[in-house]
C-alpha cells in the first residue's frame, strides 16, 4: 500500500515473475542436478579411462557454464527485481525474516559460480584428482544453494506454527529455524533433488544429441548413462509428491478438487489444471525416454533431446505454476495475503481505512473513482487485469452498480461459507472506500454510461 | 522373471501370429522405407492430423454419452461443463483438437502442395485429401453449434445465410436447418451429420487416403529429385519412422494437454433468437478467409450479385485448387511448374491475409 503499484497490463505483474521464474527453475536446477552429473560422470570417466567420454564432458561443462552461469544469474537477478516490484510487502518480510539465510545463499551462490568457471577452464591444466575434487566441491555448494532457497520458498507456504505465533511481534527472527525447516522442507527438498537429478540427465542428453557415433564412440554409452538419471524421478515423485501434499494444509490441498467438475471463468481450477499438465508431460517423459534414448542410444538426435525438454519445461512450468496457486490466498501462508494485506491488519485497515496512511491519496476524495482506482490498484491488481489475465471487465460484465456493489459486499463479509473466501483474500476498508472501488470497477465495466450517471 | 515374462510374450505373440501372420505384416512394414531428406519434416503432418482424429473420435464417443441433442443442448453441455467430473477437459480436449486437426491438415495440403506430392501417381492422393478436408471444415460447422450458445447459434445462423442466398440453394439450406431457422430440428439434423453421416464418409475415405500412400509411398520434393538415386538417403517404415511418428504424436498430445488445461473452452450464454446478435460475431478461424472474401465481393457488388460472384469465384478457385494435378505438366523449361508454384502462393497468401484481415473487421 505505501509502495508505488507496478502496473503490467494485460498479463499482470504475477504472470512477469511466473515466466522468470519459470524460465530460471530449469536453469537452476540443472546448476544443481548438473554439477554432481559432472561429477560423477568425470570419476566414471577416469575411472574406465575413457577419453571420450571426458571428451564430451568437456565439452557439456562449457555448455554448462554459459547456461547457468549466464541465463542462470541474469535470470535470478530478474527475479529479485520482478518480486520486488510485483510484491514488495511480501519481498520485504522475506528479506526481514531471513537475513541470515540470504547473506549465506550468496556466499554460496558466488562460490557456485566461480566453481563452474574455474572447472571448465582448468580442464587439462590441472592434475586430475584436483579436477574432480573441485567438481565434487561445485557440486556440495550448489546443492547448498538449493538447500537455503528451499527453506525459504517453503516457508511461503507453510511458514510453520511456531513463526506464525510470533509474526508481527517483532520476534519472528527467533523463529528462524522453525520458519526455515517448516513442514514441506524435507518432502520439497527431495521432490526438487529428483527433478535436479532429471534436468541433469536431460540437458546431458542435449550435448549428446549434438554428436554422431562417428566423431564419438561414446555416444550411445553416455545417452544411455544420462537417461538413468531421470529414473529416480520416476520412482519417487509420486511418493514425495504425496508426502509433500500430506504437509500441506487441508484447505489448500483442497485446491486439487475444485477444478474436477468445472472448468468455468472465476472458479479457482489452477492448481487442478496444473496437475492434469504435470501428470501428462510426466508421463510422455517416462515413455519418450524409454523409447526413444533408452532402446535407441545411437540414434539419438539434438531434436529429440530438444523435444524431451520441451516437455520437462512443461512439467516443470506447470508443477511450479500449481505450487505457487497452492498458496492462494496467501503469498505468506496464513500471515500475508496475496495482495499484500496482512492478516492480522484487516480488522484495523476496516475499522481506520485503508487508503488512510496511503502517500497516494493527497488531494483525492473517498468516495470517488479517483480513490476506487487506489483501491483497485492496492487490492485487485496483484492478481487480477482490466482485460487480459483474470479480467474484471469479463468477471464483472452485465453488472450494475449495485450488482457490482454487492459482489464488492461479499469480498468484504468474507463469511465461512463465502465461495471466494477459499482463494480470494478479504476486500478490506471503510463503507466508503469499498463504494469508490465500486463506482471505479463501475466506470470500467460499464464505461462511458456510468459516468454519465454520476 | 524377465525370462518368465519375455517366454510369456514370445507365446502369445506366436499364438497370435499364426492366426493373423503380423509377422509378414511387420516385415512388409521393415521394406518399406520412407526418403529422407531436408524436407522429412513436412512428412509428418499427415500422421499428426490423423493423431487429432483419433482424438476426437475418442472425446467425441465420451461426449456423446451425456450430449442430449434438441431443446436440452444447451443444458446437457452445461452439465457436460460445469457439473460433470472432468467433462470440461473432455470438451475442452475435443474442442481444441479439432481446431488442431484443421490446422494440421491445413499444413498436410499446402506442404504436399509445394512438394508437388500430387503429380502422378499420386493425383487420387491429392483429391481425397482435399476431400478430406473439405470434410473436416463441415465436421467442424457441424459441430460448432452443437453446444447452442449465442456465438454457436449466430455464427450458424450467417453460415447458412450465405450459400441460401444463392439461386435455388434456399431448399437445400432449408431441409439442412431443418426448417426456416435454425432451431432444436437444426441441431437434431446437424448431430446426425457429425455423428453419422461425416464419420461414414470420413473413415472410408481416409482409408483409401491411406491406401494410396501406402501404394505409392512418400513423394519426394523436385529439389531432391536432382539428387542422384544412389546418394538419397531413406530409412525403413518400421520401427525407424513409425518411432518418429510415435515421437510427434507425443509432442502433439502435449501441446494439445497445455491448450485445453491452460484455455478451457469457454461455453457462452445460451442462445435466444429473440435477441440481438452479439456483436462481433464471426464464424471459426478456418472460414474467416471464406467469409472475409465473400463480405469483400459484397461490398464491390451490393445485393445479391455480389453474394452470388462471391460464391462462385470461391468454388472456381477451389476447383482450381483440386485440378492442379491435371494441369501442372513437366516441361523442358520448367516454366509451368513454377507457374504453379506461384498460383500455391498466392493462394495461401490470399489464404492468410484475408483471414488476418477478418478478424482485423471483427
Amino acid at each position: 500500500m505505501n509502495y508505488p503499484f507496478w502496473d503490467v497490463p494485460f498479463i499482470g505483474s504475477g504472470w512477469v515473475i511466473g515466466s522468470i521464474a519459470i524460465f530460471h527453475v530449469m536453469i537452476s536446477h540443472f546448476a544443481v542436478g548438473g554439477g554432481l552429473y559432472l561429477a560423477l560422470a568425470e570419476r566414471r570417466a577416469r575411472q574406465i579411462g575413457s577419453d571420450a567420454w571426458l571428451s564430451i564432458l568437456e565439452k557439456h561443462s562449457k555448455f554448462f557454464l554459459i547456461l547457468t552461469g549466464v541465463f542462470g544469474a541474469a535470470s535470478g537477478a530478474a527475479i529479485w527485481f520482478a518480486i520486488g516490484l510485483a510484491n514488495p510487502e511480501g519481498t520485504s518480510t522475506l528479506i526481514h525474516n531471513f537475513v541470515f539465510g540470504w547473506a549465506i545463499e550468496w556466499i554460496f551462490f558466488l562460490l557456485e559460480l566461480s566453481a563452474a568457471a574455474v572447472y571448465y577452464y582448468t580442464w587439462h591444466r590441472i592434475p586430475a584428482k584436483t579436477h574432480l575434487a573441485l567438481g565434487w566441491f561445485y557440486a556440495v555448494v550448489s546443492f547448498l544453494t538449493l538447500f537455503i532457497i528451499n527453506g525459504i520458498l517453503t516457508f511461503m507456504l507453510t511458514p510453520s506454527a511456531a513463526w506464525l505465533s510470533a509474526a508481527g511481534t517483532g520476534q519472528e527472527t527467533f523463529y528462524f529455524f522453525q520458519a526455515f525447516f517448516n513442514p514441506t522442507f524435507w518432502p520439497s527438498l527431495g521432490l526438487r533433488l529428483v527433478i535436479c537429478a532429471s534436468l541433469a540427465g536431460i540437458y546431458a542428453l542435449i550435448t549428446c544429441g549434438r554428436l554422431t557415433p562417428k566423431e564419438n564412440p561414446a555416444k550411445a554409452e553416455m545417452v544411455q548413462w544420462s537417461a538413468r538419471w531421470l529414473v529416480p524421478s520416476f520412482i519417487l515423485m509420486p511418493i514425495l509428491f504425496a508426502w509433500y501434499l500430506a504437509m500441506v494444509p487441508e484447505v489448500q490441498r483442497a485446491f486439487l478438487s475444485i477444478g474436477i467438475s468445472s472448468a468455468a471463468p472465476g472458479i479457482f481450477t489452477q492448481v487442478t489444471r496444473s496437475a492434469i499438465l504435470t501428470t501428462v508431460s510426466s508421463a510422455t517423459i517416462v515413455v519418450a525416454v524409454y523409447l526413444f534414448v533408452w532402446k535407441k542410444p545411437e540414434d539419438f538426435t539434438l531434436g529429440a533431446g530438444l523435444a524431451i525438454l520441451f516437455l520437462a519445461l512443461i512439467a516443470t512450468g506447470s508443477t511450479e505454476h500449481g505450487r505457487e496457486m497452492l498458496r492462494k490466498p496467501f503469498v505468506i501462508g496464513q500471515h500475508m495475503f496475496s495482495n499484500g494485506v496482512r492478516k492480522s491488519d484487516v480488522a484495523t485497515f476496516n475499522q481506520k481505512g485503508y487508503l488512510t496512511a496511503s502517500p497516494w491519496m493527497k488531494g483525492i476524495k473517498i468516495p470517488s473513482k479517483e480513490a476506487g482506482l487506489i483501491m483497485f490498484r492496492g487490492q485487485c491488481k496483484s492478481c487480477h487485469t482490466d482485460d487480459g489475465y483474470r479480467p474484471m471487465k469479463k468477471f464483472m460484465a452485465g453488472r450494475d452498480l449495485p450488482a457490482i456493489k454487492n459482489v464488492l459486499g461479499v469480498l468484504h463479509d468474507y463469511k465461512e461459507d463465502s465461495p471466494y473466501r477459499r482463494y480470494m483474500p478479504p476486500l478490506v476498508g471503510k463503507p466508503s472506500e469499498i463504494e469508490s472501488l465500486a463506482i471505479y470497477l463501475d466506470s470500467m465495466v460499464n464505461g462511458s454510461a456510468a459516468d454519465a450517471k454520476k | 522373471m524377465n525370462t518368465l515374462f519375455q517366454n510369456a510374450f514370445k507365446t502369445a505373440y506366436n499364438w497370435v501370429d499364426e492366426r493373423l501372420n503380423i509377422g509378414d505384416a511387420i516385415a512388409f512394414a521393415g521394406k518399406k522405407t520412407v526418403p529422407e531428406h531436408k524436407h522429412s519434416f513436412w512428412y509428418y503432418w499427415g500422421g499428426i492430423s490423423m493423431f487429432f482424429f483419433i482424438v476426437q473420435c475418442l472425446t467425441g464417443v465420451l461426449l456423446m454419452i451425456y450430449y442430449r441433442p434438441g431443446a436440452e443442448a444447451y443444458e446437457s453441455v452445461r452439465q457436460i461443463t460445469n457439473e460433470i467430473k472432468f467433462g470440461w477437459l473432455i470438451r475442452s480436449v475435443h474442442s481444441w483438437s479439432a481446431n488442431l486437426m484443421v490446422l494440421a491438415i491445413f499444413i498436410h495440403m499446402f506442404s504436399v502442395f509445394f512438394m508437388k506430392a500430387y503429380r502422378a501417381p499420386r493425383e487420387f492422393g491429392w483429391w481425397s485429401g482435399v476431400a478430406l478436408l473439405v470434410l473436416t471444415t463441415i465436421f467442424g460447422f457441424s459441430g460448432y453449434l452443437l453446444p447452442m450458445d449465442e456465438l454457436a447459434y449466430f455464427a450458424t445462423k450467417v453460415g447458412l445465410g450465405i450459400p441460401g442466398s444463392m439461386p435455388g440453394a434456399s431448399v437445400l439450406v432449408d431441409l439442412v436447418r431443418g426448417g426456416a431457422e435454425v432451431g432444436d430440428a437444426t441441431i437434431q439434423r446437424f448431430f446426425t451429420l457429425h455423428v453419422v453421416v461425416l464419420p461414414a464418409l470420413f473413415v472410408p475415405l481416409l482409408g483409401f487416403h491411406l491406401w494410396l500412400v501406402q501404394k505409392h509411398g512418400n513423394a519426394i520434393p523436385p529439389s531432391e529429385e536432382l539428387t542422384p538415386v544412389s546418394e538419397r538417403r531413406s530409412i525403413p517404415f518400421f520401427p525407424n519412422f513409425f518411432a518418429k511418428d510415435l515421437a510427434v504424436w507425443l509432442i502433439a498430445l502435449n501441446v494439445l494437454a497445455v491448450l485445453a488445461a491452460l484455455f478451457p473452452w469457454d461455453l457462452g450464454k445460451q442462445a435466444d433468437s429473440l435477441s440481438p446478435a452479439p456483436v462481433g460475431i464471426h464464424p471459426e478461424w478456418y472460414f474467416m478467409s471464406s467469409f472475409q472474401i465473400l463480405k469483400l465481393f459484397g461490398r464491390w457488388f451490393p445485393g445479391t450479385l455480389g453474394e452470388v460472384l462471391g460464391i462462385l469465384v470461391f468454388n472456381l478457385g477451389l476447383v482450381l485448387w483440386m485440378l492442379v494435378p491435371l494441369y501442372d505438366r513437366e516441361s523442358p523449361s520448367g516454366v509451368k511448374a513454377r507457374r504453379v508454384t506461384y498460383f500455391g502462393l498466392a493462394v495461401l497468401a490470399i489464404t492468410l491475409i484475408t483471414t488476418f484481415w477478418g478478424y482485423w473487421e471483427v
